[in-house]
């Protein structure tokens, strides 16, 4: 009896201070973590971590008041949707979750002190941070491509002002002229996103330019969903479309903005509109942290999103270099989810629960004719792996396809909730 | 000693219960934590536009469905995918969880 109340005393005394212990100890010190980068990834993670049961304080720094998506541009750029229907602020994260939104540059991360130096001068200490970067251009990929090219020949691969600019000139562009859109080379940035920007420019031409051609010249010889999109491409635009893989042209070389032509390893062309979308790596700031490898991009633990290289840091989104997960907004959405849940576990010292990670994205080859792809992905053995995927058929019912319409318009509704609240 | 002995008793119930009570949380924690990865297209609030809602529905309505849509008797590649990848207890947890959750448009 006295040896059971003594066993028993003893063991609650302690679970009991162990217990309020660590409610006191995370009383004091509410865990900090700084998000930086507002895209989708950065969005993501900082509103999952600021209604997580580990309740750290988010601070999420970027730049811009708003956020234009870069999926959903093809169909600003089609007259389709309005570049306000694609734009984003951060009121509700700041607001309904309470998360510090601080409109400021990074100029660089402290792994050892573990701050986050800010251009205004203000400098944050962390426990944790996450990197959402995105992308940047490969300098020197293409010659003459530089900022002020850029000015000329946008390559309207970033959402907001470069969409605009490049809309303009398609309107502006004469009818019979040519658009060329040079497609990079893998990886980068939303795979399908260059063939379906034909898909849809096609579909405004063949309204108001029906002579005008679109010519893209690509790094690749082979691309993705590349058997449904030339299906669309003959279905809704015959003759319209003309695609040029690397093999042929040896991909674009330079650029003479003047006069405005492009130059391939064997030949030149001349554009009334060049789209130029550079080869990629990991954004800038990846760069200058030292979270990105020879590759240009940043490798991560697959569980955690960690970076493999900088203790205490983690990277999501396109900036990653992921095994089988393509860069899409979808994933970086996905991969923040993961990444919070695992930062939530760190800092309560509970479990993390396997991951789920997924992609889907839908695709208008035409606005009743979408196509969707969806694909899951599991982290095996230091990496990411690809476990199911499925692709809408080629010759699928119209009412497939429209429907499929619908839901695109849906899922970004549901999608842009989800990530800005 | 009778005080002593209850001081134990409260000890041990307030044990229990916070016991349970983390229990619930972390099985409420991972059912939110399964249920953010619908967010991505359905939203939570129950609101939908083209991608149905899937809050307030019955267990047993939202399990047969996942059923149906993981045999390919429901046609949907991205139902599907996401079925393929659920295990039948995690199917369980997410009917649990979103049955119990009220649409916003109800609570107004």
């Amino acid at each position: 009896m006295t040896w059971t109340r003594r066993k028993f005393g003893g063991f609650a005394g302690t679970s009991l201070v162990a217990a309020f212990g660590a409610r006191a100890a995370r009383g004091q010190t509410k865990a900090r973590v700084v998000v930086i980068g507002g895209g989708i990834g950065g969005a993501t993670v900082a509103k999952y971590l600021a209604t997580s049961s580990a309740k750290p304080d988010v601070t999420l720094v970027e730049p811009k008041h708003q956020y234009t998506t870069c999926f959903f541009s093809n169909f600003y750029l089609a007259g389709l949707r309005s570049l306000d229907s694609l734009t984003h602020d951060y009121e509700t994260l700041a607001r309904q979750y309470g998360i510090k939104v601080i409109h400021d540059t990074v100029t660089a991360i402290d792994p050892a002190a573990k701050t986050v130096a800010l251009a205004g001068g203000a400098k944050l200490p962390y426990d944790r941070a996450v990197v959402a970067p995105g992308i940047a251009f490969r300098r020197g990929a293409i010659e003459g491509y530089d900022e002020a090219a850029m000015q000329t020949m946008p390559h309207a691969w970033n959402g907001g002002p470069q969409t605009k600019l490049l809309r303009q000139q398609l309107e502006s562009m004469e009818d019979g002229g040519v658009f060329v859109i040079a497609a990079p080379p893998d990886p980068f940035r939303c795979p399908p996103g260059p063939y379906e920007r034909a898909c849809l420019v096609a579909y405004y031409f063949k309204q108001f330019k029906p002579r005008a051609k679109i010519l893209i010249l690509d790094a690749k010889d082979t691309f993705f969903e590349q058997d449904l999109f030339e299906d669309g491409w003959n279905r809704h635009y015959p003759g319209m479309i003309e695609w040029l893989p690397g093999q042929f042209t040896g991909g674009v070389k330079s650029v003479d903005v003047k006069a405005r032509a492009i130059r391939t390893a064997s030949e030149t062309f001349n554009a009334s509109v060049a789209n130029i979308i550079p080869a990629q790596i990991a954004g800038e700031l990846a760069q200058r942290a030292g979270l990105a490898d020879q590759s240009g991009w940043c490798p991560v633990d697959p569980m955690t999103f960690e970076s493999k290289l900088l203790h205490g840091i983690h990277v999501i989104g396109d900036a990653t270099t992921t095994g089988d997960m393509p860069k899409s907004a979808f994933v970086a959405n996905s991969q923040a989810k993961a990444c919070a849940f695992a930062i939530a576990a760190a800092l309560t010292g509970s479990e993390q629960i396997e991951l789920h990670l997924f992609n889907t994205c839908f695709t208008l080859l035409a606005p009743n004719d979408a196509v969707s792809d969806a694909i899951s992905f599991k982290p095996v053995g230091g990496s990411i792996k690809i476990t199911d995927i499925f692709f809408s058929p080629v010759g699928e019912s119209d009412e497939m396809r429209r429907q499929a319409a619908h839901q695109a318009d849906g899922w970004y509704a549901a999608f842009t909730h989800d990530v800005f609240g | 000693m009778t005080a002593s002995r209850s001081v134990v008793c409260a000890i041990a119930v307030s044990l229990v219960i916070l016991g349970a009570c983390r229990g619930m949380a972390a099985d409420n924690e991972r059912a939110a934590q399964l249920a953010a990865m619908c967010a991505s297209c359905h939203r939570l609030d129950g609101r939908d536009k083209g991608i149905p809602s899937i809050v307030g529905l019955e267990k047993e309505k939202f399990a047969s469905a996942m059923a149906a849509f993981k045999s390919g008797a429901r046609s949907s590649s991205i139902m599907h995918a996401v079925a393929l990848q659920l295990s039948d207890a995690e199917i369980a947890t997410l009917a649990e969880y979103l049955a119990a959750r009220p649409k916003e448009s109800k609570l107004r």
